[in-house]
């Protein structure tokens, strides 16, 4: 997990995460906009810009999440069936299934003993494999999906932190501009 | 949730920053766990509904679901099988209702200190 603090001063700035560039903390408004010499308008926008590439990858992150959501069920399912069809294995009897040809209509097939199973491996590829060996790669498979999935949840709340860090610098950087206009104002009006 | 809107003078630290990104991240486990519990429920309700056609019927053999298929299994054995999916789901859903306790919970600390800190200058409510 990479959190690497950046050079300068703080262990406030994550630099980045697996290509998603940390939001830098601002202590002070002031120092923060001389520092990058940027006035409040270029400010704001170069936080909105940020804040705009930050949206675009959550919701990358957000499909990817999806699939995998949608994976792991499946995953889960196909060993339950190889794990009947194991079982089955002993009895001697066969197993009655009826499944789907189209669209509401239905056929009976009668699965004989057996002790290998095909495994549709994606890319038009079909493998046959023994029930252990097919059981071990769908667990191996079911790890993989669910280790992939905690990680891309770790990226997406790094990436929310981020957002919020944007927001809340946004709203520091306005209020800071409105609060400067209001003492020149305020410094104006007596000579008025 | 919006940030700080107001035009006060508070500043914000890193422990601020950090307190308010905790609130964020913990509402959006809070609607995800929303969702997941609805989920469960229905989940539930309609192993029960199975559960209780299968009192009802008086076929020997039942189509029971497997992945794509519908396998012929004997009675007794979709009931024992219905049965532990019921304990699974059941125990899932008690554990996302902790957690979401445990959520409410915790949000309910930070806006009181966030509250503390900025008044009006945040907005902590859902909108």
């Amino acid at each position: 997990m990479a959190a690497a603090s950046s050079s300068s001063t703080s262990p406030k700035t994550t630099t980045e995460r697996r290509g998603i560039p940390g939001a830098q903390f601002v202590e002070d408004v002031e120092t923060y906009l001389s520092q990058t010499g940027l006035d409040v308008n270029s400010a704001l926008a170069f936080l909105q810009e940020r804040l705009q590439q930050y949206k675009l990858v959550e919701m990358k992150l957000l499909a990817q999440q999806r699939d995998l959501q949608a994976k792991i069920p499946d995953i889960e399912k196909c060993l339950d069936v190889v794990a009947t069809l194991q079982a089955k294995k002993g009895t001697g009897e066969a197993l009655i299934a009826d499944f789907e040809v189209s669209e509401g209509i239905y056929s009976r097939a009668r699965i004989e003993d057996s002790d290998s199973v095909c495994l549709w491996l994606g890319a038009n590829v079909m493998l046959e494999y023994s029930c252990e060996e097919a059981t071990s790669l769908l667990k191996k498979n079911l790890e993989n999906a669910k280790a992939s999935l905690e990680v891309l949840i770790a990226d997406l709340q790094f990436l929310r932190d981020q957002v919020t860090i944007t927001q809340v610098t946004i709203a520091r950087v306005y209020n800071w501009d409105v609060h400067q206009r209001r003492i020149r104002q305020a410094a104006a009006t007596p000579t008025a | 949730m919006q940030q700080g809107t107001g035009g006060s003078d508070t500043e914000v630290t890193w422990e601020d920053q950090q307190n308010i990104n905790k609130f964020g991240r913990l509402n959006n486990r809070f609607h995800e766990l929303e969702d997941e519990i609805k989920i469960a429920k229905e989940t539930n309700d309609n192993l029960e509904d199975a559960s209780n056609e299968l009192i009802l019927t008086d076929e020997e053999v039942v189509r029971f679901q497997m992945g794509e298929v519908f396998a012929h299994v004997p009675k007794e054995e979709v009931e024992t099988r219905i049965e532990e999916m019921k304990e699974v789901t059941s125990k899932n859903l008690e554990k996302l209702e902790e957690e979401k306790e445990s959520v409410l919970a915790q949000m309910a600390e930070l806006k009181k200190i966030l509250y503390g800190k900025f008044k009006d200058s945040i907005n902590l409510e859902e909108d």
